[in-house]
């Protein structure tokens, strides 16, 4: 046969090549890219690899991603490995039985794996984290161990280990001299397979893992809403270069030891070849381990914690910063999408969270399901103090007596447009219905807020259960699904900077940030009116530190951090004394930051919609989400 | 290698826990959960559930997108099965490069990057732009969905056609042809029937995660786009209802099974 390949078959698999790597060469060069934003390049930078040094939270992801994959592909081999040999002395019908068991985790959907796992921990009343993704990880891994290693034990005659016990050799003594050294190629490379399955887990892992506990794969879905921190393509290139160099080192190994010898049998070849690899991933998982440990602290678990459950770019990081040095207590702070988001996740576990920051309709429903915590007034004086009056008074909407709930920010919704990319003034709703900005629309993903459009454009009240007023409110949804772009939910600010959209609808505290990064960006609420929300901080029923929840509240109302966290976040503070002490007149006297009485009149709040209103409103989400 | 098949059971023990308690309690869990009601009454409510239309249109999309994205699959990897067969490349070598390196990267991050490769804005438009071709509007379609899922699985298409072309006795190809057949008629009548094995597992590990994924549409499909997975992932997260996903779920197991019924049937008929 002709063993020469042909151009067309290069060509081929080049484009193959191509393929697979241009995903991965644009990261690579993404990590190289000044600017955030992966839409421009901004000039070449190695500050991302030089900012990993420092960053605990991207370090500890990779730290537990690596942690886990060890143990789990070393219990895995074990297990794995001690049930394939034991198969040999079953019947055959035991035999098929097992291989069909193991083969559920393979052939099974990852969702349907990851489910069942979760509502066994949540029967079981299991802490989700750490352990609990360790275990889901060797359930997946076991069947790729013995995948590899029973095709290898069937080619291996049971003669010579025979022979070896009827001369008297104790079962293991012999299985490890006689039948081990045929096998360990094969356990190898099932391992190897394990340990690849476990680093590349994301849909399994995002339903076992508990709060606060974070693989790069989750941590890496989490950012993609609101656009990945550029670090995590420094450290995926790092890991990647060294991978393609610990190949090749084992590649060039092998060819010289062919030189030194002459000859070089094929098994030996793939021998050294996996042995590389695997002390390869050992040792730069070691390393990296070691610097997660010098740098984040991953095992220094601090006992006096705070789960916080905040909103997506909610906070100035280094509020968080401060409030550790301040107090010694460690901020566990994750993000939520959306209030639906969050309400899922307490539900479901009351103790994941100490303090949230949910909107006024949501936590209206939190309170009615007896979900809070009733506040020790006594130990937040600040929050008393300085949230003006006015704002409490509003807060008795969802909160009458004032017990749960200290507002954080406030704000209203309305429409982010770019000036060069939209013709004359927008003042109604009704532009994101206008077929000439067919793609150019991008609307929000949150149920509550996408209705409030179209409910509040047709005239009808913001909290309608009428299903008739939901109905039209639906059709027109739909009819706009073909003109919208994407529903995102943080993603709309950096879209709107970038000029991939022309009009989005958004929260006002954006408004300011956007205009300073992008001059033609205007904040319009909409004549027909609109919402005005408040998002407040509360106590979850179940809250494991209570008291510390009641520092990092107290503490966020204290003026000048509120100041601070004002100037980075640009939501509308309710801090009276914070207010006060911001510099910028401009800003102080924005109408946008802060909206006069004349508009706020035509703008209304959410209220909770009770158990059937939400099924409502779901269900009619779920129409227009799959109605493209 | 064990002459006491109860000895055997003991060394196997570890195992037998673990899937008990970690593969086939949790399967049942699933099946309590999407056969009840809140109450804890009985219910086929959570599984008929699969015929309201938003919920059937989302399972037929991603029947849609899956049989696409395995087609494509299959006609990406076969030819390239072949050449790699044919050569007797180095098959360890060029099949680590291809398929085990990239998942060094991670998946998400991989699918990201084509956001950045796709966008209306993005690489390849600007690609185009320059090269003075109409830009293409690609992110945020099914078409967008389709590229992450043929990108994500096709190596795990091209690994078992790989191996069982590789498997084929050359003396078998030869013997067709001193019997006269041409090459087509080699391909049809003796190559191809003999990696139908390996067809139909590229096929299952292929299908069912694109049928099932949510990952891979949420960040191509720009949220508008609803498959199953969607589905039933924002049942767990969003609207709080175990019950009713896990009724979702078990219409994709019916999938599933029927899947492994297929491929256990073939591979009796291989032995």
């Amino acid at each position: 046969m002709n063993n020469r390949i042909r151009p067309i078959e290069k060509i081929y698999m080049a484009v193959i090549f191509l393929f697979m790597y241009a995903p991965i060469v644009t990261l690579i060069v993404l990590s190289f890219n000044r600017s955030k934003s992966r839409s421009k390049w901004g000039g070449f930078t190695m500050q991302w690899y030089l900012n990993l040094i420092h960053d605990h939270e991207v370090l500890n992801a990779m730290a537990n991603t690596l942690i886990i994959a060890l143990i789990a592909t070393v219990v895995s081999t074990l297990i794995g490995t001690a049930a394939s040999v034991a198969m040999t002395g079953m019947k055959r019908r035991m035999r098929s039985l097992i291989i069909g068991v193991t083969n559920i985790p393979m052939i099974n959907a990852d969702i349907v794996t990851g489910i069942s796992l979760m509502l066994l921990f949540k029967v079981l009343h299991f802490d989700a984290g750490f352990v609990t993704v360790l275990i889901a990880h060797i359930t997946f891994d076991i069947p790729f161990v013995m995948l590899s290693v029973l095709p290898r034990l069937k080619t291996i005659s049971p003669s010579v280990y025979e022979a070896a016990l009827d001369l008297g050799a104790e079962p293991f003594f012999a299985f490890r001299k006689t039948i081990l050294p045929d096998l360990a190629p094969a356990i190898i490379s099932g391992a190897l397979m394990a340990f690849t399955m476990s680093i590349d887990d994301f849909i399994i892992t995002y339903f076992t893992k508990g709060s606060g506990f974070d693989t790069l794969s989750t941590k890496i879905y989490s950012e993609v809403k609101r656009g990945i921190r550029p670090e995590i393509y420094a450290l995926s290139a790092i890991i990647f270069v060294a991978v393609l160099i610990l190949l090749f080192a084992s590649d060039r190994m092998k060819a010289r030891s062919a030189r030194r010898t002459g000859v070089v049998k094929k098994g030996m070849n793939a021998k050294l070849k996996t042995y590389g690899a695997v002390a390869g991933i050992a040792v730069a998982s070691i390393l990296i381990i070691a610097m997660a440990l010098v740098y984040g602290g991953v095992f220094s678990k601090n006992s006096d914690q705070v789960f916080v459950y905040n909103a997506g770019e909610y906070i100035d990081p280094e509020v968080i910063e401060l409030f550790q040095e301040e107090t010694g207590i460690e901020v566990v702070y994750d993000e939520f999408e959306s209030n639906e988001i969050m309400y899922a996740k307490i539900a479901s576990d009351g103790a994941a969270y100490d303090v949230l920051c949910p909107s006024d309709y949501m936590i209206a429903k939190l309170i009615d399901n007896d979900m809070l915590m009733k506040l020790d007034r006594s130990a937040i004086p600040n929050a008393y103090e300085y949230i003006g009056k006015q704002y409490y008074e509003s807060a008795t909407a969802f909160d009458p007596a004032n017990e749960y709930a200290v507002p954080y920010c406030w704000g209203t919704v309305g429409i982010l447009y770019n000036r060069n990319l939209v013709n004359g003034p927008v003042d109604s709703w009704d532009i994101l219905w206008d077929p000439a900005y067919k793609g150019e629309i991008l609307m929000q993903d949150s149920i509550r807020d996408a209705f409030m459009v179209a409910l509040a454009r047709r005239g009808y009240s913001i909290n309608t259960t009428d299903p008739a007023e939901i109905d039209t409110a639906t059709a027109d949804l739909i009819a706009q699904a073909p003109l919208v772009q994407a529903y995102v939910i943080d993603q709309v600010r950096d879209k709107m900077i970038g000029n991939e959209a022309a009009l989005g609808v958004i929260y006002s505290g954006e408004a300011i940030y956007t205009k300073r990064e992008n001059a033609d960006l205007e904040y319009v609420i909409p004549k027909e009116g609109s919402n005005v929300w408040i998002d407040a901080w509360v106590i979850s029923r179940e809250a494991r530190n209570a008291e510390n929840a009641l520092k990092w509240i107290d503490f966020l109302c204290r003026p000048d951090i509120a100041l601070m966290n004002f100037e980075y976040i640009t939501y509308s503070t309710p801090n009276i004394a914070a207010q006060e002490m911001i510099e910028d007149e401009e800003i102080r006297n924005s109408a946008v930051a802060f909206p006069d009485e004349e508009t706020l009149n035509r703008c209304d709040t959410y209220i909770s919609l009770g158990e059937e209103g939400d099924r409502l409103y779901n269900e009619a989400w779920k129409k227009v989400k799959s109605a493209d | 290698m064990f002459r006491d098949p109860k000895k055997a059971g003991a060394v196997a023990s570890p195992y037998f826990a673990w899937a008990l308690i970690f593969i086939l309690v949790p399967l049942a869990m699933i099946l309590w959960y999407g056969l009840t009601d809140e109450s804890g009454a009985m219910t086929l409510a959570n599984i008929a559930a699969i015929a309201q239309p938003e919920h059937a249109k989302s399972l037929l999309l991603a029947l849609e997108l899956a049989l696409i994205s395995t087609l494509i699959c299959f006609l990406l990897a076969y030819p390239l099965g072949m050449i790699l067969a044919k050569n007797k490349m180095s098959s360890q070598g060029i099949i680590t490069t291809i398929f085990i390196l990239p998942m060094w990267m991670n998946f998400l991050l991989r699918t990201f990057s084509w956001m950045t490769l796709l966008e209306n804005h993005g690489v390849i438009n600007g690609i185009l732009e320059f090269l003075h071709l109409p830009a293409m509007r690609v992110i945020n379609t099914p078409g967008a969905i389709v590229i992450g899922m043929v990108y994500n699985f096709l190596p795990f298409m091209i690994m078992p056609i790989y191996n069982s072309l590789a498997k084929i006795d050359p003396n078998v190809i030869n013997a067709a042809r001193d019997l006269g057949a041409n090459s087509v008629q080699t391909f049809l009548r003796v190559t191809l029937p003999l990696t139908v094995p390996g067809i139909i597992s590229g096929v299952t590990m292929v299908f069912i995660p694109a049928l099932t994924t949510f990952a891979i549409s949420t960040m191509l499909g720009g949220s508008k786009i609803l498959l199953i997975g969607n589905v039933i992932e924002q049942e767990f997260t969003l609207t709080y209802d175990w019950h009713m996903g896990s009724g979702l779920s078990i219409v994709l197991m019916i999938f599933i099974v029927v899947n492994m019924v297929i491929s256990a049937v073939s591979e009796k008929d291989d032995e």
